[in-house]
């Protein structure tokens, strides 16, 4: 028996062969299973957790605002973002080197979305083997409705994920209500849609194709291994030669190893490889065959572990190392950049200002004989209270600022634009001069900024 | 060496057709979300063309940066299918260079 029976599906996807993983239950599949339940959990609850009136975790795209938590991160905050992206690569290098596809097996979204479209379709069609029946029989009532009845659900689940997607950019609980009253806008449309067609296809269709043709780190994860590296690996020493025995029976005198050759492995294996040839890429180490071989091994009175989570080192008989030069920088790397984006975001600027020229004149004589420009200074306060700043400006002796005085309020996490009108004595300034203008929240020396401003005068 | 596999055990394969969508579509929906994220931190899509040619270019953000997206994923998506293309039809290379196509399930 193989694990990829060929079977005819319908529509886009023709001539797919398709596989069939048997269920199967073990330590590992528990662990996964609660990886599958605590990720998609998150995913799919944080967008209805409120947070001081507004929601929790909100990428308000339109505001051009990102709210997390009690972090509200703008525009300027985006290297935050990418140093963020950074640290999530060197993990992924990290728990790489360390223990090899922890991330595919466990908490990659292909493989938790596809874990879930499975128990729907084993709810509605059952078991692997009712399924693969299921699958070569004529078009019956029974067939009809049970297909029928796992497109309803996937179909469902999926829209759902589209529109929990869409609720972590627009605000969930107005998004509910829009698509109760069937008055969403056109882009929220075609993202639920876009978001729920692209998991229904991905989870219900391409699932390991995904990870053998479309994924980058299948392909380059191998460069992070070593031969400390822990994998999942089946012990050739101990299993080799393989075959059928009857119970009871002394297998050494026949001049049989421990593996039964029951195909279990390669039974429970969603991408369909055999876990004897060795480690391939295509394994995306769910660790079912460790599993399904621990149940054999119990059945048949052998101790577990003929597959097993080993390095190479380990299969060889040679002492194991966790901690190695890899893993040792690895983590230091990762210590550094988590400390230092801990730092600098406890420590970013909480008051931001942007000074922009008026562009509709250059300068102004007033009757006064005085020279005056104009600018818009952008007050952006990041912080989560109220404040009334104060405008400030130095660079030309004797200049005076002119605002909507004498303090701008401005909103948590608002920004407010002020026009700010600058004069200063005719011959003061002959062309043209840099002025510092500052911004500091009343009674707050602690929340200021500043920005460069071009003054502009004619020359004498 | 009992981590290498002599032969290809997956037995599923896709077609040529369809591996060549995928490895198309998908790297560019990859570098197209990066390079959006990336543009419209520093460009807001409201500011864009409203200067000296008024109307704006996009009339609310949503669709500047729906339209930005797609425009970057069918841009990136062109430059893979010219790499495919190109890595596709050159000649092949002489049998005693030539690498096992699945060196990438070695360990090292």
């Amino acid at each position: 028996m193989t694990a990829a029976d060929e079977t005819q599906d319908g529509g886009l996807y023709a001539v797919r062969q398709k596989i069939y993983p048997r269920e199967i239950s073990g330590r590992f599949q528990r662990l996964r299973v609660i990886a599958v339940w605590v990720l998609l959990g998150i995913y799919y609850v944080l967008p209805w957790i409120p947070w001081g009136g507004r929601q929790a975790v909100l990428f308000d795209l339109p505001a051009r605002k990102f709210h997390i938590f009690a972090l509200t991160l703008w525009p300027q905050d985006f290297y935050f973002l990418t140093w963020l992206l950074v640290i999530a690569a060197l993990s992924l290098f990290f728990f790489t080197a360390l223990a090899g596809r922890l991330f595919c097996g466990y908490a990659c979204p292909q493989t938790v979305w596809t874990e879930t479209f499975l128990w729907m379709e084993r709810l509605a069609e059952g078991s692997r083997s009712q399924q693969m029946k299921l699958a070569k029989s004529p078009w019956t009532r029974e067939k009809i409705l049970r297909k029928a009845a796992k497109q309803a659900m996937w179909i469902a689940f999926a829209l759902w994920t589209g529109f929990t997607f869409v609720g972590y950019f627009t605000p969930i609980t107005e998004l509910a209500g829009k698509i109760a009253g069937f008055s969403t806008g056109p882009w929220e449309t075609f993202w639920v849609l876009f978001y729920g067609g692209a998991t229904y296809v991905n989870a219900g269709f391409m699932r390991e194709q995904v990870c053998k043709y479309m994924c980058p780190y299948a392909r380059f994860q191998s460069a992070m291994f070593d031969r400390d590296t822990l994998i999942i690996t089946y012990d050739e020493k101990r299993g080799e030669p393989r075959g059928a025995r009857k119970k009871g029976v002394d297998y050494k005198a026949k001049g049989l190893g421990e593996c039964v050759d029951c195909t279990m492995c390669v039974q429970v294996c969603p991408t369909g490889i055999d876990i004897r040839k060795g480690l391939q890429y295509e394994c995306i180490a769910c660790a079912a065959c460790i599993d399904a071989c621990d149940e054999v091994m119990d059945k048949v009175g052998y101790p577990r572990g003929l597959i097993r989570y080993d390095t190479q080192h380990g299969l060889e008989g040679k002492r194991k190392r966790v901690i190695r030069p890899r893993t040792i920088v690895y983590a230091s790397l990762l210590a550094l950049l988590v400390t230092g984006f801990a730092v600098t975001l406890s420590g970013r600027d909480v008051v931001g200002v942007d000074v922009i020229r008026d562009r509709n004149a250059l300068f102004r004589e007033r009757a006064d004989g005085r020279i005056e420009n104009v600018y818009n200074v952008k007050l952006l306060n990041k912080d989560r209270e109220a404040h009334e700043f104060r405008i400030r400006a130095t660079g030309v002796e004797g200049l005076e600022v002119d605002y909507a005085g004498p303090t701008v309020y401005v909103g948590p996490g608002a920004v407010q634009s002020v026009p700010v009108r600058i004069r200063v004595p005719r011959g003061a300034v002959q062309g043209g001069a840099d002025l510092i203008i500052s911004v500091e929240a009343e009674g707050r020396p602690d929340l200021s900024a500043s920005g460069k401003a071009r003054f502009i005068a004619p020359t004498d | 060496m009992p981590l290498l596999g002599d032969e290809y055990t997956g037995a599923v394969r896709w077609p040529r057709l369809r591996q060549d969508v995928a490895i198309v579509t998908w790297p560019s929906f990859l570098v197209a979300s990066v390079a959006t994220m990336i543009c419209f931190a520093f460009i807001d899509p409201v500011l864009v063309g409203n200067d000296d040619y008024p109307p704006p270019a996009f009339a609310t953000r949503m669709s500047g940066y729906a339209i930005g997206f797609f425009f970057f994923w069918l841009i990136s998506a062109l430059s893979s299918l010219l790499t495919l293309y190109l890595a596709r039809t050159a000649r092949p290379e002489p049998p005693e260079t030539e690498k096992p196509d699945d060196w990438t399930r070695s360990v090292p």
